[in-house]
């Protein structure tokens, strides 16, 4: 039985995961590097490690240093929360090694879905659909060129190592194949130290659907449905929720039999989730499995009614799922939005520094998954997302007004954000409609970026205020009266009088 | 005594004509508004207007003249000018060309690599500089043809917001 977990990682997601272990009663143990020192995951913790210095290479990702702090600690388990070390078969090796428990899959589920060539192989295999494209490597221009003749443009060249939307190029016309070729390969080089790439058919307006897997190690699989995870920018998710507008329960019971399938293909244990391209005519396609806790997991969480984490040690701990897929079911509507330190304006532009003033919202139907307090200085080292908004609503109407609701009382000041980006995208049409893909943001781009509507009035409330915080700091540092000194009254009487007498 | 005020592009002439506690008058370009203004909390202020609630915050910019306010619907860049702005935006006519001139990073990070040397010639659209934070690297590119004059950072430094990093001819 594991009774005490060290997480390793940072940010919202180490809270969240110490959440769950003190529900359990199990002791949480927090690393940090030296810019985190005042995070609250070290504050949440009960027990809190220096693991190096500020860039993650020397801190979060540093295995040596974290196998220490586990050892110290006497952490019969690491958590690896998502991003940093959670998809790294070589730290889940070492873990198994060293005796200590890695809340996660085997190492072997990781390498086969972590190299994109291998995962297609496995999948197709397993009977899983996937894009149509190639099982192996392209090595020449040549034999591109016959893969392009025989699946057609426009196409994707990826990177086999690449993932989370890196390592990625769109072909549309013929004579940019070479020229995107060699470049891929390039850049794949230089990013993943692999140079292998492959191709796909790119899927004109597709939905982003992904599936959450639960697998023990008695070999029961379920799945808790679907996240829609279309709305993205810079290839990276901004707004998640289930049930997907797009589904259909038909659709979704086969989607979910396949996921479940594909999990099985790697004989998966733990958490996962099985990521698929969708069309608008609802073609699914295979497009990669993510071997760890998701970002977007609260949606999940709140619809389904299960704690992931929770489970995730469950599973850890050998036990079988208290649950078949029968007896779950989605109950309502759930949307999270993420907000990050960023400038929508100027391309998103990280936006780190000193948090001034922050309220959250509260309220009935809605969860608030952060990190950050007032004081607190977000670091130039990491990830820009400060916190994780979550709704849940009878209906979907219910579950965006309520986000909207939410974003109007999240008030932080001190860094730019997303939050009025997100309002916006609350009162878009496609969106209300739940007609969108993942060209939303580029398709919607005039009216997310239009300023709304600031009359005079309003303008001069933005004024009034300014020029009243401006008095009141001009009123505070008035030179202060010289009340402390009037005993050198007597001095400069008798200078005067000195002065006088000569 | 009346104040500018700038927002934006909007000029507007601000007087202060009476302020007892959180009830203020106030004249902004001839409207007089009899509100009640309190910070509720740090850098938030909450106005009564007409029986109308408003909410403001207030982010404090580079100088303490300058702020960065959000009210409900948009989000402006808001200068108070008095004497001693107005003495030193007289004396900064024509500065525009040195801003041309000058490599500033918008944000705080660290610097990543710098392609160039001093005394380089660079081309317009050239990367000059890459500053890293919160994992997205941002290029910064010559705007025209220029000279690199001095280069005030060296890579792995940590920079911050409004720094000067590079200065061109």
């Amino acid at each position: 039985m594991i009774k005490k977990v060290l997480v390793a990682n940072r940010g919202e997601i180490a809270v969240r995961v110490m959440r769950s272990c003190r529900e359990m009663g199990i002791r949480s143990v927090a690393v940090f590097s030296d810019a985190d020192r005042n995070s609250m995951h070290v504050r949440y913790a009960d027990e809190a490690y220096n693991i190096g210095p500020a860039p993650s290479r020397e801190s979060y990702l540093n295995i040596e240093a974290i196998i220490q702090a586990a050892k110290i600690s006497g952490a019969d388990a690491i958590h690896p929360g998502y991003g940093f070390l959670s998809e790294n078969a070589a730290f889940a090796t070492r873990c198994q090694d060293e005796g200590i428990i890695f809340v996660g899959p085997d190492p072997y589920a990781i390498t086969t879905m972590g190299d994109k060539i291998i995962a297609r192989q496995t999948m197709i295999a397993a009977g899983v659909p996937v894009v149509p494209g190639t099982t192996e490597k392209i090595n020449d221009e040549e034999k591109a060129l016959e893969i392009v003749k025989e699946i057609g443009l426009p196409i994707m060249i990826k990177a086999s190592a690449g993932g989370g939307g890196k390592g990625m190029r769109l072909v549309k016309h013929i004579d940019e194949l070479g020229s995107s070729f060699r470049r891929a390969k390039s850049e794949a080089m230089n990013a993943f130290g692999n140079d292998a790439v492959y191709i796909e058919k790119y899927i004109q307006s597709p939905h982003h659907i992904e599936f959450q897997i639960l697998a023990d190690s008695h070999g029961n699989v379920v799945h808790l449905f679907e996240r829609e995870c279309s709305i993205q920018r810079r290839h990276q998710k901004v707004i998640e929720e289930t049930p997907s507008p797009l589904m259909n329960p038909e659709l979704r019971r086969e989607m979910g039999e396949t996921a479940v399938q594909a999990a099985r293909a790697v004989n998966y244990k733990g958490a996962g989730t099985i990521e698929f391209i969708v069309s608008d005519d609802l073609e699914y396609y295979f497009l990669e499995m993510n071997t760890r806790l998701q970002v977007e997991h609260p949606v999940t969480e709140r619809v389904v009614g299960v704690d992931l984490v929770k489970e995730q040690i469950n599973i850890a701990n050998g036990n079988p799922l208290p649950f078949r897929q029968e007896d779950l079911r989605q109950s309502g509507h759930s949307i999270q939005c993420r907000i990050y330190a960023e400038d929508p304006d100027n391309n998103f532009m990280p936006n780190p520094g000193l948090i001034s003033h922050i309220t959250e919202p509260h309220g009935l139907g809605l969860r608030c998954d952060g990190y950050v307090y007032e004081g607190y200085e977000i670091p130039i080292y990491y990830d820009p997302m400060i916190t994780k908004l979550i709704s849940w609503g009878e209906t979907r109407t219910e579950a965006i007004a309520r986000m909207k609701r939410a974003l109007y009382e999240y008030k932080i000041t001190g860094v730019k954000t997303n939050i009025k980006f997100l309002e916006k995208i609350m009162d878009t049409k496609d969106f209300k409609d739940g007609k969108y893909n993942t060209h939303f943001i580029e398709k919607n781009e005039e009216a997310l970026h239009a300023s709304r509507l600031c009359g005079t009035e309003c303008e001069d409330m933005a004024i009034m205020a300014a020029f009243i915080d401006f008095l009141t700091k001009m009123e505070r540092i008035q030179p202060p009266k010289y009340t402390d000194e009037l005993g050198s009254n007597w001095k400069d009487f008798g200078r005067k009088r000195n002065v006088l007498r000569l | 005594m009346a104040y500018e005020v700038n927002l934006e592009h909007r000029s507007a002439k601000v007087e202060l004509l009476n302020r007892a506690g959180n009830k203020v008058l106030l004249d902004i370009d001839g409207h007089k508004y009899d509100v009640d203004i309190a910070m509720v909390e740090k850098g938030v202020y909450s106005i009564i207007y007409n029986g109308h609630s408003y909410n403001v915050e207030l982010i404090e910019g580079d100088s303490s003249k300058k702020y960065i306010v959000n009210t409900f619907a948009k989000t402006f860049n808001v200068e108070i000018v008095d004497a001693e702005s107005k003495y030193i935006s007289s004396r900064s006519q024509g500065m525009e060309a040195e801003e041309e001139n000058s490599v500033v990073s918008p944000m705080p990070g660290k610097v990543v690599r710098i392609p160039v040397s001093v005394g380089d010639a660079v081309t317009a659209g050239q990367t000059l500089i890459v500053v890293e934070a919160m994992k997205m690297q941002s290029e910064f590119k010559a705007s025209h043809d220029k000279k690199v004059l001095e280069i005030l950072v060296k890579e792995g430094d940590t920079v911050n917001a409004h720094q000067l990093m590079m200065k061109l001819e």
